[in-house]
């Protein structure tokens, strides 16, 4: 089957006079139609960038792409003009934030945040396009739809607002969703919810979605594919029940070790020691080998590649 | 909103009664008194003159008679006579009321028309040559107080090349007294008053443009595929002047009573004007009714900027 997306060599770095941030640094990442991929890792390892590079919304004027390409649909995305790049966003490529309390502006009403996107990319009028926007809100599960489109963000609870958010991105029926966090500012049982929709989201509309987290239960309830991120790179890539059965990098061994379980005896959650490395000046070796409990001394003089380990498993570690 | 306007209405009330009994006191414990300044102090029996004087006015009683006198006569629309004018207080404050609010009004409206769509210039290509050039010219203008600015209008636009009145709220030409003329004389002291605000209106705008253009929103609206020019007017425009808008609510009240300095410089026949030249002889009536009305305006004012704060942002509610 055809990619619909596939990134080749990404890196988009944050340049400010001669300090070079490497946000993300030579990502390779494909998503197939239909696929839910799980982006994973830590704070600050360059998943929210990479989402952000693929709409192209990465910060200006620090913020840049500087190599790689992003193939969609046919096209390579960095290539694209600004105005090229404004018809594929909201319409074949949208996205969902982190905080839907501050993700929806606040002064305009919940109708015309939705229907906006309408008119943009369906040149339809104002009264059609508002009953999209109510049919789409029934479709996401927001009760009472004919009324709420006249109301205002801040009347509405989180879990409604991200709703909302859903609403917005899908109602132009897009191919790729890219949610970045889309639960972590949610209740408990408000996230079960939420992800729950976006499943079908996928199942109805074939929407593929690529997933940004840090939570490994949203993976494990969602994930087609996962690839795991560090300190700008990919440590692991692999299918979910794979990764869950055979994580092979040691810092997504980590990671699983580092979920508390119910029938555990252990007074003390496990954590993976040290932080992660100043994105500023990466080490020579491997990135991970400070805090790798395997390291030698010849992870710290060239840096891994990322290798094929089995079909379909990618691992970036010399020791597998 | 109509009961909560109301409340803040009824609010005032006991606001402006406090007001009005400060300032009385204030002004009888200032040595001297009215009577002292009217009189030629080479009279024969002068002290009798003005005892006989204290008397008819009243100025002989208790203070708090003397207050409630005035209180009484004040609210029945009896404001009393100008001690150095000679006329009722009414006939002094209406003009310089309506040339005041004149003078404001022309300064707001040359505020809004160049401190405004600068800021929000600035914003649209921050750190550019042109913002950082009108950053520091409005650094200048700012630090500058604005009768400096006053009088170099003065010598610029009255005396080196005499387009402008360098004084007065009318002429004396066959025009005098019409729309045209008033706005010809508070043209000068509005641009010198203006000036200064501007520059503080076009820093505060710009920065709260390129507050908003930060925020979560403004990159949802971009990820919708939203245009620049659609994602600037829909979404950071209308967050961006909501600090604006309000500011704008207070500084009416302000310069209802804020512009004395660039009034006094321009001989200009406002409230302010009026006011100062009534402090200087303790014309009592006079400052008493230029003080409340000041105080009115400043509250009326301070009552749009809330109500202004409701009109732009929804989430704001009064009931």
């Amino acid at each position: 089957m055809e990619p619909l997306l596939a990134i080749e060599d990404l890196r988009t770095y944050f340049i400010n006079k001669d300090v070079q941030v490497r946000a993300v640094d030579g990502i390779d990442l494909t998503v197939y139609p239909r696929q839910i991929v799980c982006i994973v890792g830590e704070s600050g390892c360059g998943k929210s960038m990479t989402s952000l590079s693929i709409m192209r919304l990465v910060p200006k004027p620090r913020g840049q792409i500087v190599s790689g390409k992003i193939k969609f649909a046919g096209k390579d995305l960095v290539q694209l003009t600004e105005q090229q790049m404004s018809d594929i966003r909201g319409n074949e490529i949208s996205m969902i934030f982190q905080e839907p309390m501050t993700a929806l502006n606040p002064v305009l009403r919940v109708g015309e945040q939705i229907t906006e996107v309408l008119i943009r990319h369906r040149k339809i009028g104002k009264r059609e396009a508002m009953k999209r926007a109510v049919e789409m809100l029934r479709v996401v599960g927001v009760p009472r739809a004919d009324e709420i489109v006249s109301e205002y963000p801040h009347q509405l609870s989180g879990g409604m607002r991200q709703r909302v958010m859903i609403a917005m991105a899908m109602v132009c029926d897009p191919k790729l969703l890219i949610a970045d966090e889309p639960t972590t500012a949610l209740d408990v049982t408000v996230q079960a919810q939420v992800l729950e929709l976006m499943k079908r989201m996928r199942d109805d509309f074939g929407t593929a979605i690529i997933l940004i987290t840090h939570d490994l239960g949203v993976v494990a309830e969602m994930a087609d594919h996962v690839v795991v991120m560090y300190a700008g790179q990919v440590v692991e890539s692999v299918g979910a029940d794979e990764l869950f059965a055979h994580p092979l990098h040691p810092y997504t061994k980590g990671l699983m070790a580092s979920i508390p379980s119910l029938d555990d005896e252990a007074e003390k959650l496990y954590s993976i020691p040290g932080t992660v490395p100043d994105a500023r000046e990466f080490p020579v070796g491997c990135r991970f080998a400070d805090r790798c409990p395997l390291v030698q001394t010849s992870c710290r003089e060239r840096p891994p590649e990322l290798r094929e380990i089995r079909p379909g498993h990618l691992v970036r570690c010399g020791l597998v | 909103m109509g009961a909560y306007i109301l409340r803040r209405l009824l609010g005032m009330i006991p606001m402006l009664f406090a007001i009005t009994v400060f300032v009385f006191l204030l002004m009888h414990a200032a040595p001297g008194n009215a009577i002292d300044g009217m009189l030629n102090p080479r009279i024969q029996n002068i002290d009798q003159l003005k005892q006989h004087l204290r008397e008819i006015n009243g100025l002989n009683k208790p203070l708090w008679q003397q207050y409630v006198i005035w209180l009484r006569n004040f609210v029945q629309g009896n404001w009393g006579y100008s001690f150095s004018q000679h006329v009722p207080v009414r006939d002094v404050i209406g003009p310089a009321l309506v040339n005041t609010l004149l003078l404001a009004a022309m300064a707001e409206v040359f505020i809004l028309i160049i401190g405004v769509p600068l800021g929000i210039y600035q914003s649209r290509n921050p750190y550019g040559g042109f913002d950082n050039t009108a950053s520091v010219v409005n650094l200048i203008l700012f630090s500058i107080p604005y009768y400096i600015v006053g009088i170099f209008a003065i010598y610029l636009l009255a005396i080196k090349l005499p387009i402008f009145p360098s004084q007065n709220a009318v002429g004396t030409g066959p025009d005098a007294g019409t729309l045209m003329d008033h706005i010809y004389h508070a043209l000068l002291p509005a641009l010198s008053v203006a000036l200064t605000s501007s520059a503080v209106y076009s820093r505060y705008t710009r920065g709260s443009m390129l507050d908003v253009a930060r925020r979560d929103f403004t990159r949802t609206a971009y990820a919708k595929g939203l245009r620049e020019g659609e994602v600037f007017r829909k979404h950071v425009f209308r967050n961006g002047m909501i600090p604006i808008v309000t500011q704008f609510g207070f500084d009416i009240g302000g310069l209802i009573g804020g512009a004395v300095i660039v009034e006094n410089l321009f001989a200009y026949q406002g409230m302010g004007y009026v006011t100062l030249q009534a402090a200087t002889t303790q014309d009592y009536n006079v400052i008493m009714a230029t003080t409340l009305l000041i105080a009115i305006g400043v509250l009326i004012g301070n009552l749009i900027a809330d109500i202004l704060y409701a009109v732009v942002d929804p989430r704001i509610r009064y009931d």
